[in-house]
């Protein structure tokens, strides 16, 4: 018999492949510190960050500035860790199945996304998502002290826990605001807002004034993230509670009422043509083009309307606070994008992740991607997650934006709200588009007090049935 | 081809050039091994339907007899007709049924008569080369995705005071009109922009019929002093008469699953007076995640359009013998 070289060969080979590898992993070494020269402002925290390093996270972003600021400074987070982060990017509505196809399946395929809150209760309730406090608390993932959690806006915290648990880290925000034409404010001499009466009256001093203007304008498009986005702060602001003290609830209030009237009659008096299917993108480029007066919507839309290569009004922007309504509130909209953890991911991809989420809710990240100038004609985000950013000068500065406008965010974010602002419950992005269609019917002619009653009859009977 | 038909014709062509010498048993195997072979060459394809087409379809209908809601993970059970029963008794239901059928009535019918009338103008009237320029600038709007053409519609045509339609509006003096705003005119208008899409499909399967009607026969009318209008009804209308109805059975089962156009032009608003039926299944699956309610929704569609196709089909054979 000849002598088998070829196996002989094979079994040699694969000897010393083993031998290798073996080899290769006793030699593995503890992973060099962090240059502090090189990292400056990471290598303070007491976080061991190369930890993870070979790890590999894939991460879904909707197509945003500010989301491709934070895209462009992360290179820096796979140098400082070893951790690959790859992103897909894609517009929100895809984003979401997307992110509820994975979750839903435990295939683990995103480590995160850029979430909205309102879908975290839906979640957990299903657990697909971990909670973040054991890694906020882990010593060994976790600086305390340099990462500040007390320092990220505690509503948008607050807005993004459920029982007592913290699920999505916000990572970018808003708050809404009224945006007005202070030049035609000081034409006509008239006096910022203070309640919505003022603001009605206000709006149709402005309506009047010339034919092409129109007095003030609202989002009128249906869903839970349109109209239902303004029109929950009016209806808290009339004094409306979401549910009784039964339990039950009581949006087809008199208060609910009376602020669904409030919402129909501004807007079918004093908002331009079409506002019915209008969301804030059209409102703010109404806005920026002069036909409309004021607004109320998010306080990032100042990036826009205060860029003079895109708006025609452009340094003639005042901002103010909600005006207080008649159950004596102010209620501004909460909203942050909240990134969770997938619950279907391995212990390390876990970890990895959290790495990641730790320090992209950093100051010192959260810094650099509000600043990161992509070209000449970039803008600077205006939603960083953290109040001691919003009181830097430095940042205050370098957005340029009129003093109050800080004032106005601030005290807004501080003050005007609470983390139920709308109700933390999985069943609210069904019932929040019954609503939605309730609002919208009511602005296109049905009945205020009829149209909220049918709803929230609908959603007694169909979604919150025990 | 029919494998019992080709087993027939090779044996005949075997029992010919080989003679009487083979055995029927040995004829039989052969059969029988080609039949195996055409099922070999099919199961790929079999099984692709399976996968992507069949085994959906059971899963729709299976889920469509479960409490399957996302917010409420812990109610999920098998409910048997339990949706259904819900299904019957809820008023945005019946609110879409009525919107289905009005879309599609009133879109097959606006296609059927505009698509016949321009077929029958311009059919007499076109030298060769201008025809053909014609066929081309109709097929455009059929071979745009239907989600672009309700952008387009929204936004370049019907804005209002920005839009082409308000600009005429506003030029007549009319004022600018709530296209997509106001419930009613909303409906008119996605109704509006599925005709728009799909009436040159009509217009092309009428134009093709028309060609083949022979000259003589209007010769021999005018000459008995038919009128134009008796010409249309005696001799175009019952000669049109398969494609009409071929049409109506295609555009019918389109109309019925219509959803891009009117999901970008008006998102089934405003409220819900758009929202059709499919509309209102993917609503309830997808932004309410009520997956079992929904799944009801869409058997439901799917058993509307099954048996409008069916009796259409059994009216058109009937309609030929």
């Amino acid at each position: 018999m000849r002598f088998p070289i070829r196996l002989a060969v094979v079994v040699l080979g694969i000897l010393l492949l083993s031998v290798g590898v073996v080899w290769a992993r006793g030699e593995q070494e503890e992973p060099d510190p962090v240059d502090p020269e090189e990292f400056p402002g990471y290598a303070e925290a007491d976080v061991n960050w190369r930890a993870l390093e070979g790890e590999s996270i894939n991460i879904l972003v909707t197509p945003a500035h500010y989301f491709d600021k934070m895209r462009a400074v992360t290179p820096e987070f796979t140098r400082l860790t070893g951790i690959e982060v790859t992103f897909d990017v894609v517009p929100p509505r895809e984003m979401r199945e997307r992110a509820i196809l994975d979750l839903s399946t435990g295939r683990g395929e995103y480590a995160s996304h850029t979430g909205d809150p309102m879908f975290l209760p839906l979640f957990v309730a299903n657990n697909w998502i971990e909670p973040l406090d054991q890694y906020l608390d882990d010593p060994e993932l976790t600086d305390a002290g340099w990462f500040n959690v007390d320092d990220i806006i505690p509503l948008w915290r607050g807005h993004n826990t459920i029982d007592g648990q913290l699920y999505g880290m916000p990572v970018e925000g808003e708050a809404t605001i009224l945006i007005y034409r202070k030049d035609l404010y000081d034409e006509l001499g008239l006096e910022v807002p203070e309640t919505l009466e003022q603001l009605r009256e206000n709006a149709e001093a402005l309506h009047r004034y010339e034919p092409e203007l129109s007095g003030l304008a609202l989002r009128g498009f249906r869903g839970a993230g349109q109209n239902m986005y303004i029109w929950p702060s009016l209806f808290l602001a009339f004094g409306g509670e979401w549910f009784d003290d039964a339990g039950e609830l009581a949006v087809d209030s008199p208060e609910g009422f009376a602020a669904l009237e409030y919402y129909v009659d501004v807007l079918t008096s004093f908002a331009p043509e079409g506002v019915v299917n209008w969301n804030w993108p059209e409102i703010m480029e109404a806005f920026a083009g002069g036909t409309v007066a004021q607004f109320i919507d998010a306080n990032s839309t100042a990036s826009t309307i205060e860029n003079p290569a895109m708006s025609e009004v452009a340094g003639k922007v005042g901002y103010a606070r909600w005006p207080e309504g008649p159950g004596g509130r102010r209620v501004t909209s909460i909203w942050n994008w909240a990134m969770p953890i997938n619950a279907a991911l391995s212990e390390s991809e876990k970890h990895a992740t959290w790495l990641y989420l730790q320090w992209v809710a950093s100051r010192e990240t959260q810094m650099r991607s509000a600043t990161y100038l992509e070209d000449e004609g970039d803008i600077y985000r205006t939603g960083v997650n953290r109040l001691s950013i919003w009181e830097d000068p430095e940042y205050q500065d370098a957005l340029g934006f009129p003093d109050e406008y800080f004032d106005v965010v601030l005290g807004s974010i501080r003050e005007d709200t609470d983390a139920d602002w709308r109700p933390r419950i999985p069943e609210w992005p069904d019932l929040g588009e019954e609503l939605a269609i309730a609002v919208q019917n009511a602005l296109v002619g049905e009945d205020a007090e009829r149209a909220l009653r049918r709803a929230a009859d609908r959603i007694r009977a169909e979604i919150l049935v025990d | 081809m029919n494998p019992k038909r080709r087993q027939k014709n090779d044996g005949g062509a075997s029992s010919s050039s080989i003679g009487n010498e083979e055995s029927p048993k040995r004829r039989l195997s052969l059969a029988k091994g080609q039949q195996r072979f055409g099922f070999l060459m099919v199961t790929p394809s079999l099984v692709f339907l399976l996968v992507v087409f069949t085994f959906p379809l059971l899963a729709l209908i299976g889920m469509s007899g479960f409490q399957m809601q996302l917010a409420r993970p812990d109610a999920d059970s098998w409910i048997g007709l339990a949706n259904y029963v819900r299904m019957l008794s809820d008023a945005r239901f019946w609110h879409s049924i009525r919107l289905t059928v009005i879309y599609t009535i009133s879109t097959v019918v606006l296609q059927v008569a505009i698509g016949m009338l321009l077929a029958v103008a311009l059919s007499a009237n076109l030298a060769g080369k201008l025809r053909n320029l014609l066929r081309i600038v109709v097929l455009l709007p059929m071979i745009t995705a239907p989600v672009v053409v309700g952008l387009v519609w929204r936004t370049l045509l019907l804005t209002q005071r920005y839009g082409l339609l308000d600009f005429v509006f506003i030029r007549l003096g009319f004022g600018t009109q709530p296209w997509l705003s106001d419930p009613s005119l909303a409906l008119v208008s996605v109704i509006v922009i599925h005709t728009w899409q799909w009436t040159p499909f009509a217009f092309l399967v009428f134009l093709a019929s028309l060609a083949s009607v022979p000259e003589e026969l209007y010769e021999a009318a005018m000459i008995d002093r038919a009128s134009a209008l008796q010409r249309f009804r005696y001799i175009t209308v019952p000669i049109l008469r398969p494609a009409i109805v071929i049409v109506i059975i295609i555009r019918v089962m389109v109309a019925l699953r219509a959803f891009a156009a009117i999901f970008s032009a008006t998102g089934g608003g405003p409220g819900t007076a758009t929202e059709i039926l499919n509309l209102f299944a993917y609503r309830t699956a997808f932004t309410a995640f009520n997956l079992g309610y929904g799944a009801t929704l869409g058997t439901t569609l799917l058993v509307i359009t099954t048996v409008t196709s069916f009796v259409f089909f059994r009216l058109r054979s009937a309609d030929q013998q």
